[in-house]
């Protein structure tokens, strides 16, 4: 399984306020390298909170999760901190910019913090990021000076800084207008295409997730239909 | 240089709430200009005391004391064929001065420690001038040896210090003396004792030492006028004076003093037990006054940093989510307070000194009721003083910076982030 980039058992989850209740029972969730996913349910059904178990920053869960084929569960936090700024990119459906700085920062931010490159190089590759999402213009700007497409596309351009092997999406384009939806999502089908990485969203825009190579179907914690084609 | 990313924005968090940095740095520079301004003026005054005790105490005074009665001579003579028991000692009259005092003196100036060594006959007296009377102590000394050790000269109203090595029977008299004598430079002053007969003296000069009891009370002749007055012989000395290279050693050096002697030693800090015990005390108060500003500063950086991290949890959660660990957050905040805790130091050391040094020329010798040497309020520059008020302005910023720092590193990303 060579080219599995997120491969998940077993996965389930209890929320304990007020009640204890099962909110994810028993999921086991393949997803290959460069496949474009959307999970879709009604609100409730646990998506949402799959989705937060898969990036790995929720670690109440019971069950088994591998990312690039290393096993995620039951690691330190720093580890997981770590594998989260190499491998995975987030796009939230609020942008959550650092509004204290200014765009190219705020996606120069992720790339500072694993150092790989030299500052002018990771200054060079945000702008590039930026101007992919024709947001280049506004990079100097603070970040809670541009209006909420422009932040969320700020936002998405944080998430790829690092080239990551898994982009995860709550809803990404939820604040975007059909126009900048269009962009995202051809963005998106180029990144999975070309560079061969790996699309996670959980959506409502049924238009957005037909479009996608794979549709999960989720209700009630569980998985419905795989939508393998 | 390579500035990492938590420090960039530690330091982006700072300059973008530029009134509640400065707010909070203000009250560490407030905490650390007092302390210094407070030690300065401690160890201005204490200093001061110091130097003004050493103005008529000597470091260290070596003198015949009665003594309670031991089996001393009986050893000598019983030797070890008995046991000795003394039933009710009492205390035997020592002759008073010391026998053979230069032999003593040659043999205390052979310690490489012992600066300036002098003797010294006093003898309590009565002043006469006119019908008016009054009690106190003549000092016979070498008057050009005293000055080397005490500063006679610096503390001279009029007259010539000199005069009383060559004019005879010659006094020199404290300024209380002179005033309720009405007394001036070139007038009669009987002075007698109970043993010798009374001697009418010629004033050469007064002095003003600065401690009233002193100069009500104390005046200064040659030492064989002394001897005269007590009508003892040449070799009859009461006191010797000695000065230390290093004052502090006192305490240490007296004792062994008084074994090689067999008199009484008496150092500084015995002499002057009140004043170090207000020094203790002064320096409690001012203490305690101390640290309750830098708590106050440090509560006052604690609650902004906590402010901040309420109002920056979504940011913090972010952070976390796209890769930065706990440590890499306590950082961040944890290098905010410490920029606060410099600031507010290096603002506090440079507006503590400002303020020492307003102090300093702050005169207040006029109103003194102690007049003398006072002048303006003691104040002194000591380096250390400075370094230690910026490590504690530091140090208290990190601690009132920590717990808040820990808290932000806690913060769990996913519970913030889906609300």
């Amino acid at each position: 399984m060579a080219d599995t980039a997120l491969s998940a058992t077993g996965i389930t989850k209890y929320f304990h306020d007020p009640v204890t209740m099962p909110v994810l029972k028993n999921i086991a969730i393949d997803v290959a390298k460069g496949e474009f996913v959307s999970i879709v349910g009604k609100s409730g059904c646990g998506k949402s909170t799959l989705l937060y178990v898969l990036s790995t920053m929720d670690r109440d869960y019971e069950g088994n999760l591998e990312i690039n084929g290393v096993k995620a569960t039951g690691r330190s936090l720093n580890d997981l901190a770590q594998l989260r700024n190499e491998s995975i990119g987030f796009v939230f459906q609020f942008h959550y910019l650092l509004p204290d700085f200014n765009c190219l920062k705020n996606v120069m931010i992720p790339a500072l913090r694993l150092g790989k490159f030299s500052y002018k190089e990771i200054e060079n590759k945000a702008y590039d990021k930026l101007k992919m999402f024709g947001v280049e213009d506004q990079a100097l700007k603070r970040a809670d000076k541009l209006s909420g497409g422009q932040q969320q596309r700020v936002a998405i351009a944080r998430a790829l800084i690092n080239d990551p092997a898994i982009i995860m999406g709550d809803e990404p384009t939820g604040n975007l207008d059909s126009k900048n939806t269009g962009i995202v999502f051809d963005l998106f089908q180029k990144l999975t295409q070309e560079f061969h990485q790996t699309i996670i969203t959980v959506t409502h825009d049924e238009d957005f997730a037909h479009r996608s190579d794979r549709i999960i179907e989720m209700a009630d914690g569980e998985i419905k239909s795989h939508g393998r084609k | 240089m390579k500035v990492s990313v938590n420090t960039e924005i530690a330091v982006t968090y700072l300059s973008s709430r530029k009134k509640q940095t400065l707010v909070a740095a203000m009250g560490v520079m407030f905490g650390v200009s007092m302390f210094i301004f407070m030690q300065s003026l401690m160890k201005g005054t204490n200093d001061y005391f110091e130097k003004m005790s050493f103005n008529t105490t000597p470091h260290i005074r070596l003198y015949s004391e009665n003594k309670v009665a031991d089996t001393h001579m009986m050893n000598n003579y019983l030797r070890d064929s008995s046991i000795k028991i003394l039933d009710n000692p009492k205390q035997l009259i020592q002759r008073q001065g010391i026998i053979n005092p230069y032999g003593v003196i040659d043999q205390i100036k052979k310690d490489p420690r012992v600066a300036a060594i002098t003797p010294q006959v006093t003898a309590n007296v009565i002043y006469t001038s006119g019908s008016v009377q009054l009690n106190g102590t003549v000092a016979g000394v070498n008057i050009t040896q005293e000055d080397k050790m005490f500063d006679v000269k610096g503390n001279m109203v009029t007259g010539n210090l000199e005069d009383l090595n060559h004019v005879n029977n010659s006094i020199l008299i404290g300024k209380g003396i002179a005033d309720k004598l009405s007394l001036h430079t070139g007038d009669n002053i009987t002075v007698g004792t109970g043993t010798g007969t009374p001697i009418v003296m010629r004033v050469i000069g007064i002095y003003s030492s600065g401690v009233k009891q002193v100069d009500e009370t104390k005046s200064y002749t040659n030492i064989t006028e002394a001897q005269n007055l007590l009508g003892k012989d040449r070799s009859y000395v009461t006191d010797i004076k000695i000065n230390l290279k290093d004052y502090n050693a006192a305490p240490d050096v007296a004792p062994e003093l008084e074994t090689i002697t067999g008199y009484k030693a008496e150092d500084w800090v015995q002499a002057n037990s009140t004043l170090k015990t207000a020094f203790k005390i002064r320096a409690m108060i001012l203490n305690s006054v101390v640290g309750v500003i830098l708590l106050v500063a440090g509560f006052g950086i604690y609650n902004i940093l906590n402010m901040t991290i309420y109002e920056k949890i979504k940011e913090i959660a972010i952070l976390k989510a796209i890769g930065f660990p706990g440590a890499s957050v306590i950082s961040i905040f944890l290098q905010q307070a410490i920029y606060i805790g410099i600031m507010g130091g290096v603002i506090g050391i440079f507006f503590g000194f400002l303020t020492s040094y307003g102090f300093s020329k702050v005169y207040i010798g006029g109103s003194s009721p102690v007049g003398g040497t006072l002048n303006y309020i003691p104040m002194s520059f000591y380096m250390p003083h400075y370094i230690e008020a910026i490590v504690f302005g530091i140090l208290t910023t990190i601690a009132a910076g920590y717990f808040p720092a820990r808290k932000a590193s806690r913060v769990d990303p996913v519970t913030i982030i889906r609300g």
